[in-house]
Parts: structure tokens; sequence; C-alpha cells
């Protein structure tokens, strides 16, 4: 599918940050957090383990609340989406199945809990490749099978916007290629990505843009050429931008 | 509505879907089969001893009309049940969310909390319903055995049918308080041990016999008021004011969950 084709089969949707804080008693874990995330395109969501990545995600999400500033999705609330999942998919670090339900059964419920057709349960564990192991309880999946059930779980709903903690994480090489061939081809039908990672190889091969994130601030936006420039490579660009700075909160 | 209906039903799949609910479930009615069983010939025994002018003696040296302690036995039956155990399983139900994440994918799923919190307080009124409906047929089916050549239509009188609605809105009621007690404190083990906990003080009479007012305001003290007969037990306040505190504890208990789980972050 084309690029211009794509777009014309699905929304455009944004997601905006704007001014957004997070607090835990007396830590900062994010601060006065702001940008956008553009349909059509790969962002990469760039930072060192403990930047404020998940807890901008996760405010994103309606999973935490954000002390101040706001981050919509094609101009709202998370919260006020009717079924969220047919707009928005998300794998989120500290978000999963419990290990005594079955993979199949774990799908079926979120499928039901947005009426998304029991038939997009089958087809989002053929994707990932689970479809052999659906009728096994969780406990048993290994590191891998579980993101890759995470994954299935964010697919569902056939969103407009995929949002992806650490995706790669515990997949194996034929996965890591697989997430990056099919994230690319999502955002080339027009569809929204906001990925984040600390892999910087990985996301130099997968992102379009790319938002650094360091102590919980905003240091860098702007396409992959723009955040490159002057540096051998992204690794090279990132340490610039974040690598004077200790990782402590503010 | 139809945003309730969708949350709900993936509550209940939820439930249905947990091996632990099925395991703890099991164990409870497998235990009430059992002191059913265990108990089925001392019944029968009573029941064939049923003097011409309609007395029976299932406590030794007590002697009752039959038809009325007969249905009081089969109330107890069933009560023992309902406020032991039924509890404990609410509790298991709501201590899943907060295991590995779950809650987190809940409102991801469902973000709205309140709606979440009904829909899973709804859930649970379902699955109690039909975990109590069970334990009451299986009360039923010994009876009948022990009371089929007697007065087999004992079961369907008037009385009885009320009793089994007031025993069925009790189970999903004290179950309810547990699910809201467990999601307040964020544990499964916590929400055992508190439904225990008030088991315990209703079941000794503790406080029934020493500061009643206080024991009347208690949720399992309350069932107890509610469904036993003052002539057999000690009751710390009439049926009607414990219909208003089992109600009024269900109420704030879940409104108080709700509000947690608006207010705190999903973890």
């Amino acid at each position: 599918m084309t690029r211009a084709a794509g777009a014309a089969a699905h929304a455009f949707v944004v997601i905006e940050f704007n001014g957004v804080t997070k607090r835990y008693g007396k830590k900062v874990a994010v601060a006065e957090v702001t940008f956008s995330v553009r349909p059509g395109k790969v962002t990469g969501f760039l930072g060192p383990n403990g930047a404020g990545k998940s807890t901008a995600l996760r405010v994103l999400l309606g999973l935490d609340h954000a002390t101040s500033g706001t981050a919509l999705i094609d101009g709202k609330r998370y919260r006020d989406l009717r079924y969220p999942l047919r707009t928005v998919g998300a794998l989120i670090d500290g978000a999963g199945p419990v290990a005594d339900r079955r993979g199949f059964d774990h799908l079926s419920w979120i499928a039901r809990s947005n009426r998304i057709p029991r038939s997009r349960v089958g087809e989002v564990l053929d994707a990932v490749g689970l479809t052999d192991a659906a009728k096994q309880r969780v406990g048993k999946y290994s590191l891998g099978m579980r993101q890759r059930l995470g994954i299935a779980v964010a697919l569902l709903g056939d969103p407009d916007v995929l949002i992806l903690d650490e995706p790669v994480n515990g997949l194996d090489p034929d996965g890591i290629r697989w997430i990056r061939t099919f994230l690319r081809d999502y955002a080339t039908q027009g569809r929204t990505v906001l990925l984040s990672s600390h892999l910087m190889t990985e996301m130099a091969d997968t992102a379009d843009d790319v938002v650094v994130i360091a102590n919980g601030r905003i240091v860098a936006h702007g396409s992959l050429p723009e955040i490159t420039a002057g540096h051998p490579s992204l690794e090279a660009a990132f340490f610039a931008l974040t690598g004077e700075q200790k990782q402590v909160w503010a | 509505m139809s945003v309730l209906f969708a949350a709900t039903g993936a509550e209940l799949s939820k439930i249905r879907s947990s091996r632990a609910v099925w395991l703890i479930t099991g164990a409870v009615i497998a235990l009430h089969l059992l002191i059913g069983l265990a108990n089925i010939r001392n019944t029968t025994t009573a029941v064939e001893g049923i003097t011409p002018d309609g007395l029976i003696e299932i406590f030794a040296g007590e002697h009752r009309p039959a038809g009325a302690a007969l249905i009081d036995l089969l109330v107890s039956f069933s009560l023992q049940i309902v406020v032991m155990f039924l509890p404990i399983i609410a509790a298991v139900i709501g201590g899943q969310e907060f295991r590995e994440g779950q809650l987190a994918q809940s409102v991801l799923a469902v973000p709205r909390r309140g709606l979440l919190t009904t829909a899973k307080a709804i859930a649970v009124v379902v699955f109690m319903a039909g975990v109590a409906i069970l334990v009451e047929l299986i009360s039923n089916a010994y009876l009948f055995l022990a009371v089929k050549d007697w007065n087999p239509r004992l079961l369907l009188g008037g009385d009885t049918l009320a009793d089994h609605g007031t025993l069925l809105a009790l189970a999903v009621l004290v179950s309810l308080v547990s699910f809201a007690i467990t999601t307040l404190m964020r544990s499964t083990l916590l929400g055992i041990v508190a439904s225990v906990l008030l088991t315990a003080l209703a079941m000794t009479q503790v406080l029934a016999r020493t500061v009643p007012a206080i024991d009347a305001l208690l949720p399992v003290s309350a069932g107890r008021n509610l469904l036993l007969d003052p002539a057999d037990a000690d009751l710390s306040s009439s049926a009607g004011y414990a219909a208003i505190v089992l109600v009024a504890w269900t109420l704030l208990c879940t409104v108080a969950a709700g509000l947690l789980l608006s207010r705190r972050d999903a973890r």
C-alpha cells in the first residue's frame, strides 16, 4: 500500500504532550514535557533508563495522573475515548496478563471490553506467531512470548495509534525484524506510531522522528536526520545530548 | 450503557477464565457437598423420628415443630458457607487486579475508573449470585433427600423461598463487601484476612454478648441478625436494622474502592 492510499484509509491521529509534569511525592519523574507525534511516521522516544519515558507514556494512557499539563490523543484525553482500544493500541511495561490465565482468554476479555470482534483474537495471535500457544497459561510463556502477547493486545483493536514501550525486549532476532518491518508498514498506512526504547541501533533503523528525554525533560525533538546531523550515528547524537547529564531526580 | 455492558462482560470473562477463582470455588462447593453428605444420615434419622404431633429432635433434647426446624436447618447449612467462604472467593476475584500488572491492563481497556469499578461490582454480583444459588440448590437437594418420604413439598413453601431470597441477597452483599475491602487493601491475602476476621467476630458471638451495639454494625453479624431466629441465637439487632447495616457496608465499601481506584495511579 502506498503512503497516500494508506493515509486515505485511516484518520490522521496526532499525539500531543503539553507541559506534562508528573511528581511522585517530592520526586519529579517528568517535567514540562511538550512534544507532538505526527501521523504517518514512526516516532522514537529515546532516553536512558529512568529518564521518564514510561512515566510520560503512562500519563498519556491515563494510567498515571499528571501533576500538571495535558497529554492528548486526537485532541482527547485517553480516558475520554469511548472504546479506546479501537483507537490506541499500547504495550506498556507493568500492564500485563495474570499468569494463571490462558493467552487466548487474556485477549478475549480485552476484546470484549471494547466490543472488538472475537475473530480478531485469532488474527492477532496469528500475526504475532502465538497461535500454537494460545491455550497455554501465560505463566508458562517465555519472556519473548509474553512480549508477543503484549503486542497482540496492542493490535487487537486495529488502532490508528500504536504506543509501544520497549517492544523488542525479549524478542529473538526474527521477532525484532518482524516488528521493525511491521511498524514501518503501519506508519506507511498513515497511522501514528510512538515507540519508546533505549536501543539506539534499533531506533535508527525504525524511526522517522526522534524525541530524546533525559532527567525527565525533553532535550531534543526532530526528524532523525535533524537529530543525527553532525554526529556519526544516532547513538553518538544521543550521548552528546544526554551523556553529560547524571540520571538523578530533579 | 453499551460501554457498561461491554465492561461488565469483560469482567465476567476475567472471572470465568481465572484458574484461581475456579479452584477456590470448586473447593468451597466440594466442602459444602461433603458437609451435607456427612449430615444427611442424622437429618434423615431425625425426620424418621418425627412424632405424630409433628415434633422433631434434630439436636439432642430439643424438640421443635418439624417444618420450621428443618427449614432453619436448611438456612443454617447454607448460611455457614455463604458467610464463611463466599467472601473468600470474592477476595480472590478482587485480588486478581493487583497481580502482575492486571490493573494497568484493565485501565487501558476501560480507562474511566468509575465505570470500571461499577462493571467489576456487577460482575462480582452476577458470579457470586450464581455460586450462592448453587450452594442453595445443594442444600435443598440434601434436605429433599431427607424429607421426601415425610413432606416432599416442604421446600416449596412461601417462607422457605423468602429465606432463599434473603440468603441470596446476603451472599451477594457480603461478597461485595469482601471484594471492595480487597480492592481497598490491594491484596488478596489482606482481603481474606479481613473477611475471616469479620466472620470470626460474628460466629464466635463475642461482641454480640459483650457490646451488642457494636456487633450489630458489623456486616457478617448483620447477616446473622438478618437470617437467624432470635429464639435460636444471640442476635444483636432486628432484621430490618441488619438489612440497613449490610446495604450501608456494601455501598460505602464499594464507593470507597471506586474512589481509591480513581485517585490512585494504576500500579
